[in-house]
């Protein structure tokens, strides 16, 4: 019998293979379905494949669902309303979860602390690396007098001509002026040498 | 829960490393009373008579080394974080053009939040003293001088600076006699 000629048409057949197999399908809805399938080798195929594959999940080991989900769940089919509650947590839960937390927090710390020591660990290692002999010291400090005394120079310098200029202008040409002045009085007018004091 | 947490340790090492490695990599060109000699470009570096440049670890070093012998100098070097200077001698030299980029250095100086501190002009003699401030706190100073027939010389020195005390000690020391002896390091022995 070929599928088209099958009272029961591809689409349904595949529709009916998983309640066949729960054996949920009446006998005679299931009569029918193995005459289609005896007549169809491609609807066959999907229920071989439907079998294994009920097969495999069947084999799998099944979880265990907590009672209280199962009592909640028991109440909600009854129309109660079930609010939602934090799942009820084992203490042996909390303390793995409370380890984990600390044992992340461990890490982070012991990371920060290990980077912390190598970046100072190789601070201190560029340092020891550059640090100067004794006699570079010595000579740098040399070099360190030597600029001071540069600054000691040149400010010396500036002070003096600070002074000269202060001694120019307060001292040396009021002192000319008033010596030019009393010449004056000793010489002639416009500067001509009195001819007699 | 537990991801703030590692979150809130993870950003911490950032910023502790972050911290750690900006304090290290604190550049002497980013503090405040440091003078770009190379970008002022003032005397040709091979001609130099004197040339010093001492820097931070270096100075600690120095403070160290005559804490016991000259306080006074120890407690100088240790507030400072460089010491740079350059002197060129004039003898021979184009004392026009050298006296020109002298000016330049002193108009940057101006344009920069440097504050004069001396400027003495007599005949062709030029001396500047200029100080970095903040605050009450002088944080670098810059000294050009420009003696025709002797030299010209730039000092910039950074850090902690009282330039009453640095002049005391400079009077103290004896240059020609610092000058006498043989240089080993940066410095070069004046001609």
């Amino acid at each position: 019998m070929t599928p088209q000629n099958d009272p029961i048409r591809c689409e349904e057949a595949l529709d009916l293979i998983e309640p066949y197999l729960d054996g949920e399908l009446p006998p005679a809805e299931a009569a029918r379905l193995r005459d289609h399938l005896e007549g169809c080798p491609a609807c066959a195929a999907e229920l071989a494949l439907a079998r294994r594959i009920q097969g495999s999940l069947r084999a799998l080991p099944q979880p265990d669902c907590p009672p209280e989900v199962i009592a909640r769940v028991v109440r909600a089919g009854r129309g109660e309303v079930v609010p939602f509650a934090a799942p009820a947590v084992s203490a042996g839960r909390r303390a793995r979860a409370v380890r984990g937390r600390l044992a992340a927090a461990a890490a982070v710390a012991a990371l920060a602390v290990g980077g912390g020591t190598l970046f100072l660990h190789l601070q201190q290692q560029r340092e020891q690396e550059a640090r100067p002999s004794q006699a570079e010291v010595a000579e740098a400090t040399r070099e360190a007098r030597l600029a001071l005394a540069y600054v000691g120079k040149v400010s010396r310098r500036a002070g003096l001509d600070v002074r000269d200029e202060v001694l120019q202008k307060r001292l040396v040409i009021p002192t000319a002026r008033s010596l030019s002045r009393s010449l004056g009085d000793l010489q002639g007018p416009a500067g001509e040498p009195r001819k007699e004091l | 829960m537990q991801r703030p947490l590692v979150l809130t340790l993870v950003l911490a090492l950032v910023m502790s490393l972050l911290g750690a490695a900006g304090a290290a990599a604190q550049k002497l060109e980013s503090q405040p009373g440091y003078l770009p000699i190379d970008q002022l470009n003032l005397f040709p570096v091979d001609k130099l008579s004197v040339e010093v440049n001492i820097e931070g670890p270096l100075l600690r070093m120095i403070a160290a080394a005559t804490r016991q012998d000259d306080p006074g100098f120890s407690s100088v070097m240790a507030g400072l974080k460089s010491i740079r200077l350059q002197a060129f001698p004039l003898k021979g030299a184009d004392a026009g053009a050298v006296k020109g980029r002298i000016g330049g250095a002193v108009r940057w100086l101006d344009a920069h939040g440097w504050v004069s501190s001396v400027k003495v002009r007599d005949k062709d003699q030029e001396t500047y003293i200029y100080l970095k401030q903040s605050g009450e706190k002088v944080e670098g100073l810059t000294l050009l001088s420009f003696s025709p027939g002797d030299e010209a010389v730039l000092i910039n020195i950074v850090g902690n600076i009282d330039p009453a005390q640095l002049g005391r000690l400079g009077q103290k020391f004896d240059l020609p006699q610092l000058q006498k002896v043989p240089a080993q390091g940066g410095a070069k022995k004046p001609e």
